[in-house]
């Protein structure tokens, strides 16, 4: 059975419950940074919820931001400046992770002083326990403003109930990733990433209602197909980001490709490549995108010591970012993929503006390039503003791997 | 026979007699880099970096910041900047990043034949989060390995477990100098380098500080182009020299009431890198002008002794407290403060595409800093490096609009 869920659906019941919730009395805390510590701000009764990006921010930044800050955080800034992003209590923005985020917060907080804003600071350095505990100490003074500004203290309790949540969800959309990658055709890429999308909205219960519901139906016909430890060995080497023990996969659909990039929303993406004439959602095998793959495979939350520190090493174990240190790394793992999983075709996404992606896309290319994998980049906005172009240019590379 | 005297017009601007000593000193610094190179003992160090450690440690050192300087003012930024592009490296990134790299892909076509080769490459992110992808990229081109200097951005004062991270960072710096040079740090020499860092920048802050004076001695081109040294060879002994002869020039003026340009009539602060192809003809058209510029907020960023009984806790606070490492408020502050210190009328900010870091942020601060001070300013938009980047007649445009103000 194949399982179709519309991206709009899920996008529409997400918003729907958002504005449910704050009707109900629900504080939500908004975040733009993938890696953002979910469980700690539901240890203090608020609802984490990513602020997406707008197709229809339009302008509004012009007076406070230059062109050349990337396009995420200019369409967010839209959205507050055209009077948007009311179901907000707090917005959270992170520091050390780029230039242009950094800046657009200290910039949010003089334009519209009235908002309540947190930083939280990321280490930049390849994680070793000082940087474990540089977060975790980072983790525990934003728990203390948290405190200051709602009047919600921390509750060991609500830590633990969000803590179950969060890795049972997690743990469902990473069996669903592994599956995906054993039989891409078991389940749409839109329906796995407005999975994403639901969670990174609001991780509810009814999330998780829904990720199961779709995991139970999707394990059911793997398991007619193929043996059901390979997705939990496949799962597991993702999480450890280490497939030398793996098989490589066979070859029996054509085009296998493989999207890579930094904070580039999946259920928008998938979107887009599904309006591309000849793009099939089979054909994506996977992706290691900031809001899809890297936040499913964040490891989960240990419940034994310190909240703080475990949450640090959870958030410090996902797969590294572009804004940090370990190219390498992430070159070495791109490389795994690409030869264990059979990919023949890399897409590179890019947001607009975006200088780690920018500086991280020749590097990606490069190491497909090695493997003798065609690779295309392409440099994407929230506003989608060169679409036709952007569509030629998926349509060309297809050809080119037919 | 009717005798015709050919009197000379004075210029606009005054030249320093300082200059001969600088291109000395600054020929001696590469002359050494390239030695290091070949001897396999040359690091590149970002320009924030806390130098005075593989100083110490006798390794040699080269400023690829600097370097992009030079291919800026040899007018080589977009063709180097091109070869980077051809690489896939996209034109909105930082240009002294991919001139950089262009240098290193095509060293033949390269002002001086491009930086030597690097051993290491030595980045700290407390200038911004570029520096680290830049020399990441230098890294696969020339195989040197990368050491990050983690400096998490400040809010106010540096919270106890920032000092301690960065701290840890020192030490992890100097294990990694150790594996790839195989040379210890001798608190001794850590001991005279943080020495002749410290006499170093007191000089270099006086000759800063000198230009509260009317007429202002220095003008924004003379700070940019002396503070070179300060940049490139903070903790060896011979900077020094060349900066007692600066600050003597510059007292000199002074005391003879001699400025910078001929006639002072504005005096204005500057924000952010110049655009190095132009300098000259940018400076110096508006020395024409009368408009001088006693301050700027690039140039006062290489602050702080290195003192006290432990060295490291003093390399920790003065480079995490650095000029871009901390938040807007701190920014505006600086140039508010250098705009009473100083005496000026308005202030020019270089909003450069290449750098966001220094430059997302200025429309807010412009407005802010008019507020607080109620003298005027303008935003200019173009790059430092790529001269692609730079239109000079929109420039031109909304500098007059500036003056204008004060006719
Ligand atoms: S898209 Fe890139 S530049 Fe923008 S906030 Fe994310 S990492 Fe920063
Ligand atoms: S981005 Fe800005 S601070 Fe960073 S290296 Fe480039 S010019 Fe310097």
């Amino acid at each position: 059975m194949v399982i179709r869920m519309s991206y709009s659906r899920v996008v529409e019941q997400s918003d729907q419950a958002i504005r449910e919730l704050t009707e109900a009395g629900e504080q939500i805390l908004g975040y733009i940074y993938p890696h953002f510590p979910l469980e700690i701000a539901m240890a203090h009764g608020l609802l984490p919820s990513l602020v997406r990006t707008s197709p229809s921010a339009g302008g509004g930044y012009e007076s406070s931001l230059q062109t050349f800050a990337c396009s995420l955080t200019r369409n967010i800034f839209s959205q507050r400046a055209s009077g948007h992003l009311t179901t907000f209590s707090g917005i959270v923005f992170s520091g050390n992770t780029c230039d242009s985020l950094q800046n657009v917060g200290e910039v949010w907080r003089k334009r519209f002083p009235d908002d309540k804003t947190f930083r939280l600071t990321y280490p930049a350095a390849i994680p070793s326990e000082s940087s474990v505990t540089f977060l975790a100490e980072e983790l525990r003074k934003f728990s203390v403003a948290i405190d200051s500004e709602f009047k919600m203290p921390f509750s060991e309790e609500l830590f633990k109930d969000a803590v179950a949540l969060i890795s049972e969800i997690r743990e469902s959309l990473q069996m669903l990733y592994a599956a995906r990658v054993l039989s891409p055709k078991l389940l749409e890429y839109s329906t796995l990433s407005s999975l994403i999308t639901g969670f990174l909205t609001a991780p509810t219960t009814s999330v998780l209602d829904n990720v199961l519901e779709i995991r139970s139906s999707t394990m059911e016909d793997l398991e007619m197909q193929v043996d059901r430890d390979l997705v939990s060995e496949l799962q597991n080497a993702f999480l450890r980001k280490d497939l030398m023990d793996i098989g490589k996969f066979d070859e029996s659909i054509s085009i296998r490709l493989l999207l890579v990039g930094g904070m580039i929303e999946t259920n928008a993406l998938s979107e887009f490549l599904k309006s591309v004439p000849n793009f099939s959602e089979d054909m994506i095998i996977l992706d290691l995108l900031s809001y899809g793959f890297k936040t499913a495979f964040t490891p989960s939350i240990s419940l034994v010591g310190d909240p703080f520190e475990n949450s640090a090493r959870a958030i410090l174990g996902s797969l590294g970012e572009p804004t940090q240190e370990g190219l390498s790394d992430r070159v070495r793992f791109l490389k795994e993929i690409l030869s264990k999983l059979s990919i023949n075709g890399l897409i590179i996404c890019e947001q607009s503006f975006c200088d780690p992606d920018e500086f991280e896309a020749p590097s990606l290319a490069r190491a497909a390039e090695d493997l003798q994998v065609p690779s295309v980049r392409l440099p994407i906005d929230p506003e989608l503003s060169d679409r036709v172009r952007l569509e030629g240019r998926i349509q060309t590379f297809l050809e080119t791997l037919m | 026979m009717i005798a015709v005297t050919e009197q000379k017009k004075e210029k606009a601007y005054r030249l320093l007699k300082s200059s001969a000593l600088l291109q000395q000193i600054m020929f001696r610094y590469m002359m050494e880099g390239q030695i290091a190179s070949e001897e396999g003992n040359l690091a590149w160090v970002t320009s924030g970096f806390p130098v005075e450690i593989p100083v110490a440690m006798n390794i040699g050192i080269s400023y690829p910041e600097q370097y992009g300087a030079v291919v800026g003012s040899q007018r080589m930024g977009p063709e180097l900047c091109g070869f980077a592009e051809g690489l896939g490296y996209s034109q909105e990134l930082c240009s002294y990043a991919r001139s950089s790299i262009g240098s290193v892909k095509h060293p033949d076509q390269s002002p001086l034949g491009g930086l030597p080769t690097p051993q290491a490459l030595l980045a700290c992110n407390n200038i911004c989060g570029t520096v680290l992808r830049w020399y990441d990229t230098v890294s696969e081109l020339t195989g040197a390995p990368v050491f990050l200097l983690d400096t998490p951005p400040l809010e106010g004062e540096q919270p106890e477990h920032h000092r301690d991270y960065v701290r840890k960072g020192l030490d992890k710096l100097v294990d990694f100098l150790e594996q790839v040079f195989g040379k210890p740090l001798a608190d001794e020499r850590m001991q005279e380098v943080a020495l002749y860092s410290t006499e170093a920048v007191g000089l270099w802050t006086q000759c800063l500080e000198a230009c509260k004076a009317k007429p202002s001695p220095l003008n924004c081109a003379d700070r940019f182009l002396t503070m070179a040294p300060i940049v490139s060879l903070r903790g060896t002994d011979y900077v020094k020299d060349f900066y007692v002869s600066l600050l003597a020039e510059v007292k000199e003026r002074i005391s003879n009431g001699v400025g910078a340009i001929k006639e002072e009539k504005i005096r204005l602060l500057w924000d952010n890198i110049p655009p190095w192809f132009t300098i000259f003809r940018f400076f110096n058209g508006l020395a024409k002008r009368g408009v001088v510029f006693p301050a700027d907020t690039y140039t006062h960023a290489w602050t702080g002794s290195i003192e006290g009984d432990n060295l490291f806790d003093s390399v920790v606070s003065i480079y995490s407290n650095v000029y871009l490492n901390k938040g807007l408020d701190a920014k505006i502050d600086k140039m508010c403060q250098l705009i009473q210190n100083y005496d000026l009328d308005g202030f020019i900010m270089f909003s450069v595409r290449s750098c966001k870091r220094y430059s997302l942020g200025q429309l807010v601060s412009k407005e802010l800093v008019t507020e607080r001070t109620g003298v005027p300013g303008v935003v200019i938009e173009g790059d430092m490096v790529d001269s692609r980047l730079f239109n000079e007649a929109q420039i031109q445009m909304r500098v007059d609009a500036l003056l204008e103000m004060f006719a």
